[in-house]
């Protein structure tokens, strides 16, 4: 090899780039390693649900990236359209005009990329940089999300669409959605993880993933999500609809019947993949926006608790939460069971269970609801003789009362 | 699970004890006191928390401190967690280019200045040995970012060295931590569902409450944004609907046109837009914040392709001071006073030929508005006021802005 390069002193433009091509392929050679990635998954169950999702992130953080691999999974030809470099007419049509328009009409050509698109049946169309066009090309766009027509051309059940918009403190202009527009998408905060970014320069980029539906699940998450959503939407009729009404809140995801069911739709897709609650958390506040999001994911928690009925009926068999607050939540919820319907048989039941929560757990969080169950007694009940097993709590109780006791003569 | 791992000498009544009267003096941090997984070690030094909510404890803390203090640790240590202070400090030490432990020693104290400033009082005694931001003379009431900026590490910050309230207070992982694969840690989503929980239970009991506690509770899931990127938002939206800067226009042809003969295509046109600035405050607004005010503005609109020539400002005397000089450092036409009542200013600013497309009005409130929408956009930049208006005339009630604007609260 050193003879050839002592041969050729002056190399020519091809050998200087053959060896460019070299050093090119060694840059590009980066190997890949499995990472878990909530927001590639959260991103994956939307468009697999067929909702037009937005995705908001600065530019050059890797979305497109992400698209490419969402594509791969799917495995849908990918079609990335500039949406700022066209023009209105690209999306709604060039006309074209015949021998009588006043007889045949002026039809309106779709652009060569939706023609194929059409033909191919299925793909994923990748709408970028949504906020940097011009009003009236976003106006076009926009049809072409929610009707999914493009000229004379309707989009086949097999595209998938995703948009990508900057958000609005970056924007070079503006844009905003209005709130009517805002709530046809499931918004998607794209970020770039630090340590993702290093190590991907350094050779090693991310491999998600992804998750798979099951089919013997399908039902199942059908049942589930309805039930998620009633539960919570009958118990708080407030949360049906809720248009953001402060500034810093346009353009952002939202609570109407509408996003609900799209949140139905999203909590039926990550049952049946079997995802976190992390990526759940994402895909219902994207629907719905983050206070009616957190409400239903709380309402989810607790749907998971055990049922105060169920523990009443047969304390011996009860398992309580292991994490504090639940087990609390738990506990309360028994008592509210109690003084809903009181009966003798109850009462003990109740108490028998919050021995077993002494004996399980840390003794502080049975105090408010012992004190409120001691209330409850009726005249002719006798305390039951497992009792004896709460006396911990009551002096756990009066350390409280002495440490206040001490504040107080302190105040 | 709330038990903590088996150490003998860790005296977990007293601790439970602590947690209990915390609970009875702060219900509405019920939850997040009961999420807290304690970790008995002997290498924390006093009691710290990681990200994923552990707390872990030392023994002899516990036994050196009195039940009524521990209470006030406790509910230091899950302010830190509830107000996500490793998130921030992360955030913070990324944006400054902050590193090395002295930098985390320096963001632990900051963050202990913006909980130990509120929290304690009404029942909850201020633990031994913590610090306050008067400490070291600064005032109180600040956010932990604001202390960073204010105070470097000099003689008086040398006895706060012993500090260490752990990753969950400084985003930096201990030796001692448990780390992300760890036992019994809560995942985002959970994280997330405590600290909404606990805001909910704040705002759902006006009154008792300390202010401190209930702007988080209201920020904690909403931080408002900058109005500096509210206004520019507002501006850009005004100044790109349809009919004002770059937009598709039937007016002349497109160059397309060529192509498809006997067809009228829209065309890309620009008219730049008209942008006037209404200045109508009283004196007691800072000049700092009304000539920022002014002054972006003016950059917005220029940004938006308005020419220098193209914005004007009017002005009410009392802020002729402060538009005089800035007007004329910028080459921006001045116009004479509007008089103190802004509905001489819009009928003046309408007046003008050619019209302006955008109003944007900086203004206290305290004034009557135009009864019938104007013919152009308008953005109010609203100075937010003191509440101390009210107390030379109780009766008067200044008017809300109208709502057909856009209104951006500054400051």
């Amino acid at each position: 090899m050193s003879a050839a390069l002592l041969n050729s002193a002056a190399p020519t433009h091809a050998s200087q780039l053959d060896i460019a091509a070299d050093l090119l392929t060694l840059l590009g050679a980066a190997t890949t390693e499995p990472r878990p990635n909530n927001q590639l998954e959260a991103l994956t169950l939307a468009v697999a649900a067929d909702l037009p999702v937005l995705l908001w992130g600065e530019p050059g953080i890797g979305k497109t990236a992400a698209l490419t691999q969402l594509a791969e999974t799917l495995e849908l030809p990918l079609t990335t359209v500039i949406a700022s470099v066209h023009e209105p007419s690209d999306f709604s049509g060039l006309p074209i005009v015949g021998d009588d328009p006043a007889q045949h009409g002026v039809p309106m050509a779709p652009p060569d990329w939706a023609v194929r698109l059409v033909r191919a049946g299925r793909g994923l169309l990748f709408l970028d940089e949504l906020s940097t066009a011009p009003p009236a090309v976003q106006a076009a766009l926009l049809r072409l999300v929610l009707e999914r027509r493009i000229g004379s051309l309707k989009l086949p059940p097999g595209v998938r669409i995703v948009a990508a918009a900057n958000p609005r403190s970056s924007a070079a202009d503006g844009w905003e959605l209005s709130p009517p527009l805002a709530n046809r998408f499931v918004h998607l905060q794209w970020v770039h993880d630090h340590e993702v970014v290093v190590r991907g320069l350094g050779g090693t980029w991310p491999r998600a993933t992804l998750p798979r539906l099951d089919p013997v699940k399908l039902t199942d998450a059908v049942a589930f999500a309805r039930r998620a959503v009633c539960v919570l939407l009958a118990a708080r009729p407030k949360l049906v609809h809720q248009m953001p009404s402060s500034d810093a809140r346009r353009g952002g995801a939202w609570a109407s019947p509408r996003s609900w069911e799209m949140a139905l739709r999203l909590i039926a897709f990550a049952t049946a993949a079997g995802s976190s609650k992390d990526v759940l958390s994402q895909l219902v506040r994207g629907a719905v926006g983050d206070g009616p999001g957190f409400e239903l994911l709380t309402s989810l928690d607790r749907m998971d608790l055990p049922d105060p009925e169920l523990l009443l009926a047969d304390p011996t068999a009860a398992e309580l939460p292991e994490r504090g607050d639940l087990r609390q939540a738990v506990l309360d919820g028994v008592v509210a069971a109690v003084r809903k319907r009181p009966a003798r048989a109850r009462w003990d039941a109740a108490w028998a269970l919050l021995v077993l929560a002494i004996e399980t757990g840390p003794p502080d969080l049975v105090v408010v609801p012992a004190t409120t169950l001691a209330t409850l007694r009726q005249e002719n009940w006798e305390v039951p003789a497992s009792i004896e097993q709460l006396a911990g709590v009551v002096s756990l109780s009066q350390r409280a009362d002495r440490a206040a006791e001490l504040v107080r003569e302190r105040g | 699970m709330s038990a903590p791992t088996a150490d003998r000498n860790l005296d977990l009544d007293k601790l439970f004890a602590a947690r209990l009267y915390a609970v009875r003096v702060r219900p509405y941090l019920a939850t997040a006191l009961f999420a807290l997984h304690i970790v008995a070690s002997r290498r924390v030094p006093t009691m710290s928390v990681d990200r994923y909510w552990r707390c872990y404890v030392s023994p002899a803390f516990v036994d050196s401190m009195p039940v009524e203090e521990l209470a006030g640790v406790l509910v230091h240590e899950v302010s830190h967690l509830l107000r996500d202070h490793h998130g921030r400090g992360e955030r913070f030490a990324r944006e400054h280019d902050l590193s090395g432990p002295g930098e985390r020693l320096r963001m632990n104290i900051a963050a202990d200045f913006e909980i130990n400033d509120d929290i304690f009082g009404d029942g909850l005694v201020r633990p031994e040995g913590a610090i306050l931001p008067a400490d070291i003379d600064l005032p109180p009431g600040k956010l932990m970012e604001e202390y960073l900026r204010e105070f470097r590490f000099g003689t008086y910050t040398a006895g706060m060295a012993w500090l260490d309230c752990g990753s969950g207070a400084d985003g930096l992982e201990r030796e001692w931590e448990l780390g992300p694969s760890g036992a019994d840690g809560l995942s985002e989503q959970e994280r997330d569902g405590v600290r909404f929980r606990v805001a909910q239970a704040i705002i759902g009991r006006p009154g008792d409450v300390p202010q401190g506690w209930r702007r988080w509770a209201q920020e904690a899931f909403h931080p408002p944004q900058p109005w500096r990127d509210l206004l520019g938002a507002a501006l850009r939206a005004a100044v790109s609907t349809p009919g004002v800067g770059e937009d598709y226009t039937y007016s002349r042809p497109a160059r397309r046109s060529a192509g498809v003969p006997g067809v009228l295509l829209p065309s890309l046109r620009r008219t730049p837009p008209r942008v006037t600035v209404i200045i109508d405050t009283s004196g007691s607004v800072s000049d700092t914040e009304l000539g920022s005010a002014l002054l972006e503005a003016t950059a917005i609109s220029r940004a938006v392709g308005g020419r220098r020539d193209l914005v004007t400002v009017m002005s009410c005397d009392a802020a002729a001071r402060i538009a005089h000089p800035l007007c004329a450092a910028e080459g921006i036409p001045l116009m004479g006073g509007g008089g103190t009542d802004l509905r001489t200013g819009f009928a003046k600013a309408l007046r003008a030929h050619p019209r302006p497309d955008v109003i944007v009005v900086l203004t206290d409130g305290q004034t009557p508005w135009p009864v019938a929408k104007p013919s152009c956009r308008t953005v109010v930049g609203l100075f937010r006021r003191a509440p101390s208006w009210s107390e030379s005339d109780s009766e008067y009630v200044p008017d809300r802005p109208p709502e057909w604007a856009r209104v951006v609260e500054i400051g």
